[in-house]
């Protein structure tokens, strides 16, 4: 244990002197966290509550006759809810409507075509059309709004076909009916986070896994300085330099990782949540990850440089499909990005910044806790398969 | 008594025999030449000694402990100076000498002690404070030797120390090898030169494609080819025809002619030196150093391989 304690503190000597490492591990990120918070904070959000006003809707109905207008779409748009956020307008034409969109008098408008109701009863196809308007927040509400309106017809046309017509009734029946606009928060309790927030955890993520590049570097410097052919002929187990040297870069995350969660509070003022020893697991997690995804490539690449040129390549690759370089769509981060460690990292941690429930973040630390067990196991074969010798 | 017993060692790497069933004896309190060209098998053997390579057949046994069955406890008698400078560049040198007694299992003040000791016997006291990257070649062998050398091992084994350095730094090596020795370590010395062997080693063991091919003292060796002697002469006008008729001599063994320098080798320099003359003069080869030499480890060398040490 002595010689571990003492490879390990000649490593962090050898880590600290190099100011170039300093650099690359306490003031890169730093910097890219703050440039890409201030940069990308319209595309995140400020972190705000967001109140819903409401606005015009101008429906064109394409009927010949009055009498002939959708009966649905007049009643869905006088129903509990969606009368508070739309307030609707009868446009005569399409040509009115969009005049309507551009000139601000109408915050979204929909195309409402013939027969729209004897479509949808009996069972055909029946589409609506949007117009959107020049307020992001009015055409995600009017899209959310009609969006489930077409859903729920879409559900009822499907009942009736599987069913029979008495489903449609039974469906109507007081107390099935929910209310077709709730507003509210999606994170009940708890707020939304800002762009540096999220760059903030991003990158925390990715310079954790970016630290496998030290282990890297310095597995083959001591083959290339020939220490390593010195110390093999020391009374020093091979497994014991190797665990000091991992003690070493191990600690030096830890500082870094310490280092960016204070300054960007500090600096920035973000806001890693009220789970401070959550944090500190996940992060444990993610340092041991990347060590030993690090152990394993530098086991099998034929150079430092190529095992160096995977290490980052992978590292690039995971932060990108997890989204953590710009937030990609759900439907992504969560398919392709679920194959990332970083994903898993840092959902965990936007949900403490959520103040999520612990039965949200379990998830994230099961994962990770999954995936580090696998890489130890993969380091561990690895290191007994091909073994570290001058 | 024998500090390091080699018995019958072999390495193979894929089916190529590197070291074929090497056996020797280093006795305690001696300095042992282990003389070879480069790619003999000295450095291999050295490896194996120092517990870096797994031998594939024999045994070594260091101060009667096995170096296979206890590595740590062998390893606890050696100090390795590798052929290749082991340092850490940005450590300074006392950190360097420092790190490395750590590993041996020195502390506090018994630590700052024997790394003063090790630098100021390599002649680095007044730079301990400098990283090696500000020092030149010879100062860095120094320090690659220092950090062998604090945990005072009963056998230091110096591979190939002074490769690439100053003549002054060399002999700087050299007298610390003999002071070392005299200090009670057992020195097992590597190399391809000739002359530092013969300088410093009290018995020298020859290798060559992995098999040691004789071993003895200088005396000893000398001995097995004292019957034959080196003419060295310098000359101009050496023509092939010249060349030819040298080597055509009946009791010439061998001719190795480079610019204006000849090397003969024969048995008696005396009877035959008129005949040698003779063929010069006939050639037109004007002849403006002549010089007879007393046969060395080189001859030796030469005589038993038919190849010169730096082939």
């Amino acid at each position: 244990m002595t010689n571990i304690w003492t490879i390990a503190a000649y490593e962090l000597r050898r880590l600290f002197r190099s100011r170039t490492m300093l650099i690359n591990l306490f003031l890169l990120p730093i910097l890219l966290i703050f440039l890409l918070g201030s940069a990308l904070s319209g595309v995140i959000g400020e972190g705000k509550d967001r109140t819903i006003h409401p606005f015009r809707v101008g429906i064109v109905d394409a009927a010949a006759n009055p009498s002939e207008r959708s009966q649905m779409i007049g009643s869905f748009l006088k129903s509990p809810g969606v009368a508070e956020i739309i307030t609707p307008e009868i446009a005569d034409s399409r040509e009115a409507a969009v005049s309507g969109v551009r000139s601000g008098e109408y915050g979204y408008a929909v195309i409402v075509p013939a027969g729209f109701d004897q479509d949808v009863q009996s069972g055909q196809q029946a589409k609506l059309e949007y117009i959107l308007g020049k307020d992001r927040s009015d055409n995600m509400v009017a899209a959310t709004v009609f969006d489930n309106f077409l859903s729920k017809i879409n559900y009822t046309q499907a009942a009736a076909l599987t069913l029979g017509p008495q489903a449609i009734s039974a469906m109507l029946e007081p107390g099935q009916a929910s209310p077709s606009v709730v507003l509210g928060k999606l994170n009940e309790g708890g707020q939304s986070y800002t762009a540096s927030q999220f760059y903030a955890a991003s990158m925390l993520m990715m310079f954790l896994l970016l630290c496998g590049q030290m282990v890297i570097t310095s597995l083959y410097s001591e083959k290339d300085n020939h220490t390593l052919f010195r110390i093999g002929s020391m009374p020093v187990k091979g497994s014991e330099l190797f665990r000091g040297k991992m003690l070493g870069i191990g600690i030096v995350s830890v500082l870094q990782c310490a280092a960016i969660i204070f300054a960007t509070h500090f600096l920035f003022g973000v806001y890693w949540g009220n789970r401070p020893g959550i944090l500190a697991l996940l992060c444990l997690l993610m340092i041991l990850a990347s060590l030993t995804l690090s152990v394993t490539i530098a086991m099998f690449a034929q150079t430092a440089a190529s095992a160096r040129s995977i290490s980052s390549g992978l590292t690039v690759v995971m932060t990108f499909i997890s989204g953590g370089m710009a937030p990609l769509p759900d439907s992504w981060v969560n398919t392709g990005g679920a194959f990332s460690i970083n994903h898993w990292g840092l959902r965990g941690v936007l949900r403490m910044m959520l103040e999520s429930p612990l039965s949200q973040i379990s998830g994230s630390l099961a994962m990770l806790s999954l995936i580090c067990l696998v890489l130890l196991g993969l380091a561990f074969f690895s290191y007994r398969k091909v073994g570290y010798h001058a | 008594m024998a500090l390091a017993q080699l018995t019958d060692v072999v390495k193979r790497y894929d089916s190529k025999l590197t070291v074929d069933h090497v056996n020797l004896s280093i006795r305690e309190g001696e300095i042992f030449g282990l003389l070879g060209p480069n790619g003999a098998g000295k450095s291999t053997t050295i490896s194996m000694l120092c517990g870096l390579l797994k031998m594939d057949g024999g045994s070594i046994v260091i101060d009667s402990i096995s170096v296979a069955k206890q590595p740590l406890e062998a390893k606890k008698r050696i100090g390795l100076v590798p052929q290749d400078l082991a340092l850490y560049e940005d450590l300074t040198a006392w950190e360097n000498a420092s790190f490395f007694g750590k590993l041996y299992g020195l502390r506090g003040g018994l630590l700052k002690e024997r790394v003063q000791e090790a630098l100021e016997f390599t002649g680095l006291a007044d730079r301990a404070k400098d990283k090696p990257s500000t020092f030149s070649g010879g100062m860095k062998r120094r320090l690659n030797i220092a950090c062998a050398i604090m945990h005072r091992p009963k056998l230091i084994i110096m591979d190939e120390p002074t490769v690439g350095i100053d003549p002054q730094s060399r002999n700087h090596i050299l007298e610390s090898v003999k002071a070392l020795n005299k200090l009670g370590s057992t020195v097992i010395y590597t190399s391809h030169y000739m002359e530092e062997v013969e300088a410093i080693c009290d018995r020298v063991a020859i290798m060559d494609k992995g098999h040691i091919i004789a071993c003895g003292t200088e005396k000893e060796l000398r001995e097995r080819v004292a019957h034959e002697e080196k003419i060295v002469i310098k000359a101009g006008s050496i023509t092939p025809e010249l060349i030819t008729e040298l080597k055509r001599h009946p009791r010439v063994t061998r001719v190795e002619a480079e610019g204006e320098t000849v090397e003969l080798y024969l048995p008696s320099s005396q009877s035959e030196l008129q005949d040698i003359l003779f063929i010069f003069a006939k050639h037109g080869g004007v002849i403006q150093t002549l010089q007879i030499e007393e046969p060395d480890l080189e001859t030796l060398f030469l005589s038993l391989t038919g190849r010169t040490l730096r082939d």
